[in-house]
């Protein structure tokens, strides 16, 4: 009966005017940004991230969580039509999309992909209806020391699952610690790192840090390369035939439960997802000489499992506060920036809120087969945009937001050096999402840590004499080592070789 | 190609160089004991980290090898990072409008292609776009030209 009176409660909550409206928005730019290459959800959401500071915190949500599915679903649009991914997570979707497409069949693999996603979506929304409960109940149980060990765990198996060099993730997770730790010292009061500039006093603000990162050394990235554009095919019918959605189902079923699973992982997500699903099918197929020349199979698992952890990839975040990627990271600072503190209690303090959000997803679920399949027309002539047009654009949205969180030219500046650091960070190799978990983990843990080092005596033994602590202890310790395993790491560098050709 | 210069070399300076940066800067924190610990405890702690991350990433690369790095572009990254400073320098001095105008000019002259027309007529759509969403739709207190609005 709970469940229902939650759903209830969220329903009214989200088919309100206002949260309807900026559900709809998120959409929209959401597919927008899915379409348009060169710029993914991280980036944007990064680049919004100022002006959700303007609306209420529900509609900012849920907005920010519409961007980000509609990123997933509009990716996949270009993938099929131009053979141009425009989020990595449908970087698969290519292989069987665009070939699907050239055999005339572009409309069908369109369709199978948005209603495949669509499945998927509400599947993933009511597996966060169904475990949010007792994840949160079970997170109310924890001490200072579990929860430091919880994001001990979050913080490694995210670095562990992630392409690229573990040392050099390690370091940047440190790295985003250390950045973190700017501001006043909650216990003492003394000022750490602030060069007795007073706009940093409070911490570095997250928002320029996420737009310089991400938003910045994108672009600028973006403008090193040349970007070329192909022409787009024509869609004709959108009906897939019988037998093609025969063979579309049990893949849809299929990669809708694997993308759940994978979702809320830590580290893992939608890109994840999509690879993992593809080798699946491929594995189990009777056929498969027929994938890369158009299996249907080959759009219908991908599109479902990147939509399905897009959903789920919440769980962690909404029920224990940890992030499990890059995007869910920026949507804890925007709950911070909103004055919420992500975790266990945001469902109990703010049930209006968290109901709302979910609901909403699967409004925003809906709201995109409607906006993608009639549409397509108009999103493929956005795909004839110039990328010298976009970039302009996107710098003035940060300038602008970054100035309007505390109407301060301070804060512009500090987009200038982030992203001049990201810049760096991407010349190097080393990735930005590990250090945006670090940095926004890092005054939390170390509350945790000196909370729990203080009940403790300084013993810091309390972190294998609490059961829940040693587990999950146990646990990140058995990821590091593994990881270690040379057999291991091959397969690991061959599943993310295979991503980036 | 110099082993040294490689990305994981460089890489793992720059984390030393941070580690040792926030030891500098972090001196005067006072660690604590470790059951009541001073704003320095963590941060020296992390520091450490750092450094000895750092130092072992630099010695793999340099016994191992790793990806060279690419000899950067500067032209688009300076552009971009002038642009947006000179955007801070002007937007409360004279308002959104000339900022706006400095920032596109600047960044587009930082990509492959500057066609003049063009980048005019992208100042002009962004200036009504702009107007519209923050300081219409968001209601923010933004004056488009000092004096003037």
């Amino acid at each position: 009966m709970d469940m229902l009176h939650n759903l209830f409660l969220g329903m009214t909550v989200a088919f309100s005017l206002q949260n309807l409206l900026y559900a709809f928005i998120g959409c929209m730019v959401g597919t927008l940004i899915g379409v348009l290459p060169g710029i993914g959800p991280v980036a944007t959401i990064a680049m919004l991230l100022p002006i959700t500071f303007h609306l209420p915190p529900t509609a900012a949500l849920i907005m920010l969580a519409g961007i980000y599915y509609g990123a997933a679903y509009g990716g996949s649009t270009t993938s099929i039509l131009v053979n141009l991914p425009g989020e990595s997570s449908s970087v698969v979707t290519c292989i069987d999309g665009y070939q699907m497409a050239r055999k005339g069949r572009a409309g069908a693999a369109l369709s199978i992909s948005a209603l495949g996603s669509f499945f998927a979506g509400t599947v993933g929304t009511l597996i966060i209806v169904m475990f949010a409960e007792p994840l949160t109940r079970m997170a109310q149980k924890f001490g200072p020391s579990d929860y430091c060990s919880l994001m001990a765990l979050g913080l490694v198996a995210a670095v562990v699952l992630a392409s690229g060099s573990v040392l050099k993730a390690i370091a940047m997770v440190f790295l985003g610690l250390l950045f973190g730790l700017v501001g006043t010292d909650v216990n003492t009061g003394a000022q750490r790192f602030t060069f007795d500039i007073p706009e940093l006093s409070d911490g570095i603000d997250f928002a320029p840090i996420a737009m310089g990162l991400f938003g910045i050394a994108e672009i600028v990235v973006n403008l090193e390369r040349k970007m070329s554009r192909s022409g787009a095919i024509k869609v004709d019918s959108l009906w897939p035939t019988r037998e093609e959605t025969r063979r579309a189902i049990p893949a849809v079923l299929r990669g809708t439960a694997l993308g759940a699973l994978l979702g809320v992982l830590p580290g893992g997500g939608p890109t994840l997802a999509a690879f993992s699903s593809y080798t699946l099918e491929k594995k189990i197929s009777k056929t498969p000489s027929q994938f890369g020349k158009g299996a249907v199979e080959g759009v219908a698992a991908p599109e479902s499992a990147n939509n399905a952890a897009a959903q789920t990839s919440f769980i962690p975040m909404l029920t224990l506060g940890i992030p499990s990627n890059a995007v869910m990271a920026l949507m804890v600072g925007a709950m911070i920036i909103q004055g919420i503190q992500p975790g266990p209690e945001v469902m109990t303090k703010k049930p209006d809120l968290f109901w709302g959000m979910i609901v909403s997803m699967w409004i925003g679920n809906l709201m995109l087969v409607i906006i993608n399949l009639p549409l397509i027309g108009m999103w493929v002539k956005l795909l004839t945009v110039p990328y010298r047009f976009l970039a302009p654009a996107i710098l003035l949205f940060c300038c602008i937001g970054a100035y309007s969180l505390q109407n301060s030219t301070f804060h512009v500046e500090q987009v200038a050096m982030f992203g001049v650091l990201g810049y760096i960070f991407s010349r190097l190799g080393c990735e930005g999402a590990p250090f945006l978990l670090g940095l926004v983990l890092g005054p939390q843990m170390e509350e945790y840590f000196r909370r729990a080092m203080l009940l403790s005596r300084g013993d810091p033994s309390v972190f294998v004499t609490r059961p829940i602590s040693l587990g999950l202890l146990i646990t990140t310790a058995a990821l590091l080592i593994l990881m270690a395993l040379p057999s291991l790491r091959k397969a690991r560098e061959e599943a993310f070789q295979e991503e980036e050709t | 190609m110099n082993r040294f210069l490689s990305k994981d070399f460089l890489s793992g300076l720059m984390f030393i160089a941070f580690g040792l940066g926030a030891l500098y800067f972090g001196r005067n924190l006072a660690p604590g004991t470790t059951v009541r610990m001073g704003p320095g405890y963590v941060p020296h702690m992390l520091s450490y980290i750092m450094c000895i991350l750092g130092f072992i990433i630099a010695v793999i690369a340099v016994v191992r090898g790793s990806d060279p790095v690419e000899t950067p572009r500067l032209k688009p990254i300076v552009m971009v990072t002038l642009g947006i400073l000179v955007f801070s320098l002007l937007f409360e001095r004279t308002g959104m409008f000339p900022a706006l105008v400095a920032l596109i000019l600047i960044a587009s002259a930082g990509g492959e292609e500057f066609k003049l027309l063009e980048v005019i007529g992208n100042i002009i759509v962004l200036t009504i776009l702009c107007i519209l969403v923050f300081k219409i739709g968001l209601s923010m207190n933004i004056t488009v030209l000092n004096g003037v609005w």
